[in-house]
């Protein structure tokens, strides 16, 4: 078999199982082998998408979350990424925050919660603080990490042509030679922000969270399930250009 | 040595330099004058501080005692030294040419001369094509040779080249040999060359600096520096080349 032939093979069986296991759900609930109120027909959920779309619920809760969402995943992305390469680069930061960080990393995104609401009420400023707390250490790590690994030649190439300054070698070997672990933390942030988005919004903040607990509270687990769905779509997408981005940037690799 | 190369002054100048680690010393008493398109020649044994020695003549390290002097470039668009790696540490993130711009940036060069400077030394080392070529697809001894145009595109009086040829196959390693006497009509540079293969030297330079002497209780030291008065074309085929050969040979022989 060929590859080409292998990975039809693979979309062809991943396919199977996604519309046997919908397939199986649905038979379960007409047969009476699940009952109806604890998960809706899959059949019934793009009619209930279409609806909440024609409301304009939809496109409102989505694009406030989006907003705590990319509000907080810049903070955290920047100041992780500047937190993170400045210690590695910079022994005397490293030091002074090598403890503080071990405190603090343990401590989960939702923890800071009850702070966010003190410090900033229940509204968008509290999610974004929140999102923006997991989406820091992650990053924080990964450059961190990728910046500590590079090559120390590289380093004695640019002392050798000149380049020896700290910004020269900064933007000349740091930060380029780093930039796959980078963009692997930035991907990665991607993903941890998104989780905690919902998260945040659970406890009352408007978006796609506290829509979810809205209609749970309701029963109406055909509207939970279009917002679950919309939660794994947005993200698929996400995670889709970035990834189209991080190929262009990366293109220099073998 | 020419007697051009006598009267002009020396475009580096060591003396008594002590090189090492901590409290140890790994070599001292070096003393190196190195006049305009000399090509000077380091061997020994590995471990005896070779490219420790190439790195504190360039600056790079800290010697332990005494001093290296390279006079300032002449000009505000060249550079007084540079240098050629073991291995080519080309930035897999830069296309060919801008890596050889790399020392170029900073000088007083505008976009179009940098580029036009970038261009020159990869045609004399014959890559002028692959120009926008990333450098993962080149084979390891076309990478050296852009190390090679990297290092030659800042105009240097001293270029400092450590075992350039050592990680390249036999057969590359001979062509890049050949090149780099050819290169020698072609450049101003003077030329320090770590090398462990004799036969390297003795074939690419002008005088050799044998490195060695070194024993549990005291660190290796020159132990002779010895001049190769012979013609730079064909020199394999040369009958003086065993003898200088046997020459060199023999100090490193006597270094034990």
């Amino acid at each position: 078999m060929t590859s080409v032939q292998a990975r039809h093979r693979r979309s062809l069986l991943g396919a199977l199982g996604l519309t046997a296991f919908l397939l199986l759900w649905e038979l379960a609930l007409r047969s009476g082998l699940l009952p109806g109120s604890l998960v809706p027909l899959p059949s019934t959920i793009p009619g209930v998408l279409a609806a909440e779309v024609a409301d304009g619920i939809w496109f409102e809760v989505v694009m406030s979350s989006l907003t705590h969402y990319s509000v907080g995943l810049l903070l955290g992305s920047l100041l992780g990424i500047t937190v993170g390469v400045s210690a590695a680069l910079l022994p005397a930061v490293d030091a002074l925050h090598a403890w503080l960080a071990r405190l603090l990393r343990p401590i989960p995104p939702l923890a800071w919660i009850p702070f966010a609401i003190i410090w900033f009420g229940i509204n968008p400023t509290a999610a974004a603080f929140i999102i923006s707390i997991g989406v820091f250490w992650i990053n924080y790590f990964a450059s961190y990490s990728a910046v500590r690994s590079v090559d120390p030649g590289y380093d004695e190439v640019a002392r050798a042509f000149g380049q020896g300054g700290f910004l020269a070698r900064l933007a000349k070997v740091s930060l380029p030679a780093a930039a796959p672990g980078i963009l692997g933390g930035l991907r990665a942030g991607l993903g941890q922000g998104w989780m905690t988005v919902v998260a945040a919004e659970l406890f009352g903040i408007p978006g796609i969270g506290q829509r979810m607990m809205e209609a749970s509270s309701l029963l109406a687990t055909d509207i939970v399930v279009v917002y679950m769905l919309t939660i794994a779509g947005l993200y698929a997408a996400f995670d889709f250009l970035f990834m189209t981005l991080q190929r262009r940037l990366l293109r220099w690799q073998p | 040595m020419t007697a051009s190369q006598t009267t002009l002054p020396p475009v580096l100048r060591a003396r008594g330099l002590r090189l090492g680690f901590d409290a140890t010393s790994v070599l001292t008493g070096v003393d190196l004058d190195l006049h305009p398109r000399e090509f000077v020649a380091v061997v020994g044994a590995s471990g005896v501080g070779k490219s420790t020695l190439l790195r504190a003549l360039a600056g790079l390290l800290a010697p332990q005692g005494g001093t290296v002097e390279i006079p300032e470039g002449r000009a505000r668009d060249t550079r007084a030294w540079s240098m050629v790696f073991q291995s080519p540490r080309l930035f897999p993130w830069r296309r060919v040419r801008a890596n050889v711009e790399l020392g170029l940036e900073g000088l007083a060069l505008s976009r179009v001369e940098r580029r036009r400077r970038a261009l020159e030394p990869l045609a004399l080392v014959g890559l002028e094509e692959l120009a926008e070529r990333w450098p993962h697809t080149l084979s390891g001894g076309q990478q050296q040779r852009v190390g090679i145009a990297r290092a030659l595109a800042v105009r240097p009086q001293v270029l400092f080249m450590d075992e350039p040829f050592s990680a390249l196959d036999a057969i590359t390693r001979r062509r890049l040999q050949q090149e780099l006497v050819d290169l020698r009509r072609r450049t101003e540079a003077a030329i320090v060359f770590v090398t462990h293969d004799i036969e390297e030297a003795v074939l690419l330079a002008d005088r050799v600096m044998v490195l060695g002497g070194q024993t549990a209780a005291q660190p290796a030291g020159v132990v002779e520096t010895l001049d190769i008065p012979l013609p730079l074309d064909d020199r394999r085929d040369h009958p003086g080349f065993a003898d200088c050969l046997q020459a060199v040979e023999r100090h490193i022989g006597g270094a034990h």
